[in-house]
């Protein structure tokens, strides 16, 4: 795959950061802000508002790929300048109408910040409970309640809020409102959330006490709020852990560094076997985390009516992934791990700021619980009379139409292009699986569901990933790593043998790629850009 | 001698040392927390760091646990004293151990001072020297980081005695700080840590630091073996940092688990939460067994510590991390605030026990050392029978340091019983089918692994990188025998909801052998939260 231009911009402005600056303002639990300078310049808020209105969003590979640039840098950043804006934006794309959806471009465009008030804090995942209300009146609706643990609440232009319009219970009892801030009186601010990671993100929360709100504020009309938030999810839960891969892509490369120079019982610790199999399995880690969200991505504009297949799928492979990823760096770093100063100092920053990528915006569980109920229908249909593929899906470098909010479904109904892909060597494991679920209750798919049946779910995830890696090697023009045999023998080791180390030359030809790229100074995700280079003025 | 249970009625009775507040500001503002270890101070627990013929090692060693489990970064900064006077108790002269263990006793702070800024692990690579003058000798160089490096009265110093350095060029001196000239010992800066953020984590300096004839341990060659015995003891002390930790994050999740509501539920009526919350109960559960066996090991076999030292500083702070790390996600956004008493500070602090003294991969490049003879041993199902019950349960042998080695002729004899631990578990009435079940794998494990070590080659120049999981392997079997030698010394007279259906060990043997587990660890976390007893039912 290649970046757009702009990834490339954005990370020339970005320029090299002296680690220093950053790991100050995590120190202080603030915004880093020269980077937040930088992004302002750079106009970031266009990234999320798509062409039709006005931006730049046109691919979710390409603002995934423009936001690596951030994340490469400073996670915090990447998710407390921006990344909350999405998630409320994309509710407005998905929902709004022409008048809501040009207040939102405004505010993005102008620089502004659009915080996404769906989370309270008892309720976490359970969209359901939600506790906020909005009592329709004669005059509009009367907003009361507590929103809690939202990035920029304190500081942003316009506000989109998840909130109770019915006492009932049911799927039709919330709404979106989409408000302009500076109209939201008697609003108290909360005390901001301290975390352990992402410190430099401003967490806070707000206490609406009867607020009057325009009935025009409604996005897509009163009871859709759970449906809009489930489709506009579909794009977050893949496009934000896609982001994320830019935080083990740098750690990577501060481990490269530290094992290159650090000697060790009379070489250097990259001569040990131990410490090359790691490394080259972490590369291999990274690239298959990449791959499957590049699909998951494509399906995004190729087959939206199936995409909430593949992101939930994202969601729940890609941060284990990464997380386990980071933990093995972690052990290979050793002492110079836990030091927050020094060459590796930025390491345990990084390793801090991912650990939301598992249970922040949605929780890995919440996507099995989405995918379960889906099970019996596409094993009855999608894996027996198989979707045709759409054209491109695994050719990563290929077209895509423009990005679209309006045509995702709740449910796939069973179609299940990807599925149609998997290789004749899964097929057996796709004919078992069907197998299982075929015999699936409606009482075995709810939220306690034995974890036999949520287990379902993670070996669908495993056929779908093991797939486009795959193809994404079968489709794959004749240049790059991904050509090379090396890359999907070893994405399959991994996946069939977690715990086993790459076999001595798969594991060799693995790194020897790795160090080529470290060596020139090119990124080790999917699209070997230049310039990441860490600068040497790191040096303390 | 102050005991366990005195310890623990002493945290109650000091709220104000011993608040979650007051060690949370600490850890935030990365103060010593002077408080709580001046209280520990004042209880004399330190007598527990002084390891003679009439010590009880497990006994200190659940002391040390206590400590851990209501704050790491305390019992850190504390039980240090042990790690740095440790060379002393296993090699120091009768003058030598006796003026040490008043200056404990009263209240010294000793550190161990091994690490140099550019040599971790590398004990051979110290570039410290000691340059005889007079009678005594010089001092020179730099020790960082060292825990407690700065507000340590006395440090065991290890420094190289023969310029050409070698396995016979090293000496361990105790340094007390008091008697040094002005300007002959400077403190270096503290470390800025990931976790333990609190801790002393600094260094010294040393110019022309003389020292007299009797601060030399041992003989002026004998350094790297004193360190190499101490570390035997030091290593096994490690694991009760870790199970303090595992004892505090578990009570952490079972209040979280009991109380958190969701989709009109709470967690604990959530299977497949349970199921997690089990999981982890079977780790603990795990470690908690090989951490007491090699405790009670230091006395009934001190001659196989080498073995025994590696597998446990291996095993246990690696199981309790992996159980942690299950824990976060259960725990979400909880897990991620910094808050009194919360998981977060938990999980960064337990981090570095798997790094220092000898990270997990510096052990199991011991253990794969001596590999191929404990496989040989194996085969020979010969061992010292009395040493393997001593070690598993009733009254202990004195501790004899003399029968410390560096290499443990008799291989470990806890892995070598496993056979004829399975054929009383067989044979044994109380045991139930799904006990037995579990038997036969385990029996086809231990001769895999005793066929691989066998035709293990160590290798000069870096192990494979396959070997390590070979390693992993063993130490599981240490791990299996373990439990099965504490359930059949227990379970004629133990009772509660864990032994019950031999569940405990049951869920330990799935963990450790990566088998069906479901129902296991649903009985398991059913047992704790139903139960707050439970775990200790099993802790005896």
């Amino acid at each position: 795959m290649t970046a757009p231009a702009r990834a490339d911009a954005l990370a020339r402005l970005l320029g090299a950061p002296p680690d220093a600056a950053v790991l100050d303002a995590d120190e202080r639990a603030e915004p880093w802000p020269e980077g937040e300078r930088i992004l302002a310049e750079y106009g970031l808020g266009a990234e999320f508002v798509p062409v039709a209105h006005g931006g730049r969003l046109d691919r979710f590979d390409h603002l995934v790929e423009v936001l690596r640039s951030v994340y490469r840098r400073d996670p915090a950043l990447g998710l407390g300048y921006g990344v909350g804006s999405f998630i409320a934006a994309a509710a407005v794309w998905t929902a709004g109408d022409e008048r809501q959806t040009a207040s939102a471009a405004r505010t993005l465009l102008s620089g502004g910040r659009i915080a996404a008030a769906f989370h309270e804090t008892a309720h976490g995942n359970d969209l359901a409970a939600v506790d906020c209300a909005a009592t329709p009146t004669p005059d509009g609706l009367l907003l009361h309640g507590r929103k809690e643990v939202v990035a920029n609440i304190g500081r942003a232009e316009a506000l989109v809020v998840f909130a109770r319009t019915d006492p009932r219970p049911g799927p039709r009892a919330h709404s979106l409102l989409l408000l302009d801030r500076a109209t939201v009186r008697d609003a108290t601010d909360l005390p901001r959330h301290a975390t352990t990671g992402m410190r430099g993100v401003l967490l806070g929360g707000l206490d609406f006490d009867h607020v009057p709100v325009p009935a025009d504020s409604v996005l897509g009309g009163l009871g859709t709020g759970l449906e809009t938030a489930l489709k506009a999810f579909q794009v977050t839960r893949a496009t934000l852990p896609a982001m994320a891969t830019g935080v083990l892509d740098t750690a990577l490369r501060i481990a490269v560094d530290h094992l290159s120079t650090r000697r060790l019982y009379g070489g250097t610790a990259l001569d040990l076997p131990h410490v090359r199999s790691v490394l080259a399995g972490v590369f291999t880690d990274l690239l298959r985390a990449e791959v499957f969200a590049a699909v998951a991505l494509r399906a995004l504009h190729l087959a939206p009516g199936s995409a909430g297949l593949y992101s939930a799928a994202v969601k729940i492979a890609v941060p284990r992934l990464l997380l386990d990823a980071v933990d093995r760096l972690a052990d290979l770093l050793g002492a110079h791990f836990y030091l927050r100063g020094g060459p590796s100092g930025l390491f345990q920053k990084l390793l801090r700021d991912l650990a939301p990528v598992g249970f922040g915006h949605v929780a890995r569980a919440a996507c099995q619980s989405t995918l379960l109920p889906q099970l019996p229908r596409l094993a009855a249909r999608g894996w027996t009379t198989p979707t045709p593929v759409p054209d491109g899906l695994f050719t990563l470098d290929g077209d895509l139409p423009p990005a679209a909010f309006d045509r995702f479904t709740l449910h796939a109904g069973g179609r299940d292009p990807l599925a149609a892909a998997v290789a004749d060597e899964d097929r057996p494991d796709l004919a078992d699986l069907a197998a299982s679920c075929a015999s699936l209750r409606p009482a075995d798919l709810g939220v306690t569901a034995t974890p036999a049946h949520y287990d379902l779910t993670t070996r669908y995830v495993r056929l779908l990933a093991r797939t486009t890696w795959r193809r994404a090697h079968l489709d794959h023009p004749a240049r790059g790593f991904l050509a090379d045999p090396a890359w999907s023998r070893a994405a399959l080791h991994r996946s069939d043998h977690p715990r086993v180390p790459l076999p001595e030359p798969l594991a060799e030809a693995v790194l020897g790629e790795l160090l080529e790229r470290h060596r020139a100074g090119r990124s080790f995700g999917l699209t070997a850009r230049t310039p990441t280079a860490r600068p040497d003025s790191r040096e303390e | 001698m102050i005991s366990l249970a005195a310890v623990e009625r002493a945290f109650e009775d000091d709220p104000g040392a011993w608040s979650p507040e007051v060690l949370a500001e600490a850890d935030e503002r990365e103060e010593f927390p002077v408080g709580a270890v001046e209280a520990l101070d004042a209880l004399g627990v330190a007598a527990h760091y002084v390891l003679g013929p009439d010590c009880d090692f497990p006994r200190s060693a659940a002391v040390l646990r206590a400590v851990a489990r209501r704050d790491l970064t305390v019992a850190i900064a504390h039980g240090k004293t042990f790690l740095g006077s440790a060379p002393v108790w296993v090699a120091g002269s009768a003058a030598q151990v006796d003026g040490l263990a008043e200056r404990v006793r009263g209240g010294a702070s000793v550190c161990l001072a091994l690490s140099e800024p550019e040599h971790g692990a590398d004990l051979l690579a110290g570039e410290v020297t000691a340059t005889p003058v007079g009678r005594g000798w010089s001092l020179d160089g730099e020790k960082w980081p060292i825990n407690n490096g700065t507000r340590g009265d006395l440090a065991t110093v290890l420094a190289r005695t023969d310029p050409a350095g070698g396995g016979r060029g090293f000496g361990v001196f105790l340094v007390d700080r008091a008697g040094l000239a002005d300007g002959a010992w400077r403190c270096l800066p503290k470390a800025r840590t990931h976790g333990i953020r609190g801790a002393d984590i600094s260094g010294f300096a040393l110019r022309d630091a003389v020292v007299g004839p009797e601060a030399l341990v041992g003989g002026a060659g004998d350094g790297v073996a004193v360190v190499l015995k101490a570390l035997q003891i030091t290593r096994i002390a490690c694991t009760s940092l870790s199970l303090g930790a595992a004892d505090h994050a578990l009570r952490l999740a079972v209040r979280f688990v009991a109380g958190r509501r969701l989709y009109g539920r709470t967690l604990a009526d959530l299977p497949h939460a349970r199921r997690t919350l089990g999981r982890v109960v079977a780790r603990v559960l795990a470690a908690e067994a090989v951490a007491l066996v090699a405790t009670r090991s230091v006395h009934a076999s001190p001659d196989e510590l080498g073995v025994v030292s590696a597998v446990a500083k291996a095993f246990v702070p690696t199981t309790v991390q992996d159980a942690l790390g299950l824990l976060a996600e259960l725990l979400g956004s909880r897990g991620f605030l910094v808050e009194p008493d919360g998981f977060a500070k938990v999980e960064r602090d337990h981090r570095v026990v798997g790094i220092f003294d000898g990270s997990t991969v510096v052990n199991r490049t011991l253990l794969l050392t001596q590999l191929p003879r404990l496989g040989r041993l194996l085969a020979r199902r010969r061992y010292d029978a009395d040493g393997v019950r001593a070690a598993v349960a009733g009254d202990l042998p004195p501790f004899d340091r003399d029968r410390l080695t560096l290499v443990s002729a008799t291989g470990c004899a806890v892995v070598q019983s496993l056979p004829d631990a399975v054929d009383r578990v067989r044979a044994h009435p109380l045991a139930p089918e799904g006990l037995l079940a579990l038997t036969g794998p385990l029996l086809a494990e231990a001769d895999a692994v005793r066929d691989e070590a066998i035709a293990f080659t160590p290798t000069v120049g870096g192990l494979p990188a396959a070997a390590y999981r070979l390693a992993e392997r063993y130490e599981n079997l240490f791990a299996a025998a373990a439990c099965l030698h504490r359930w059949l010394a227990h379970v004629d007279h133990a009772d509660g909801p864990l032994w019950t259906d031999a569940r405990w060990v049951r869920g330990c043997l799935a963990h450790l052998l990566d088998r069906p587990d479901d129902a296991v660890s649903d009985a398991l976390a059913r047992a704790v939260l139903d139960h707050p007893g439970a775990l200790s039912d099993v802790t005896r």
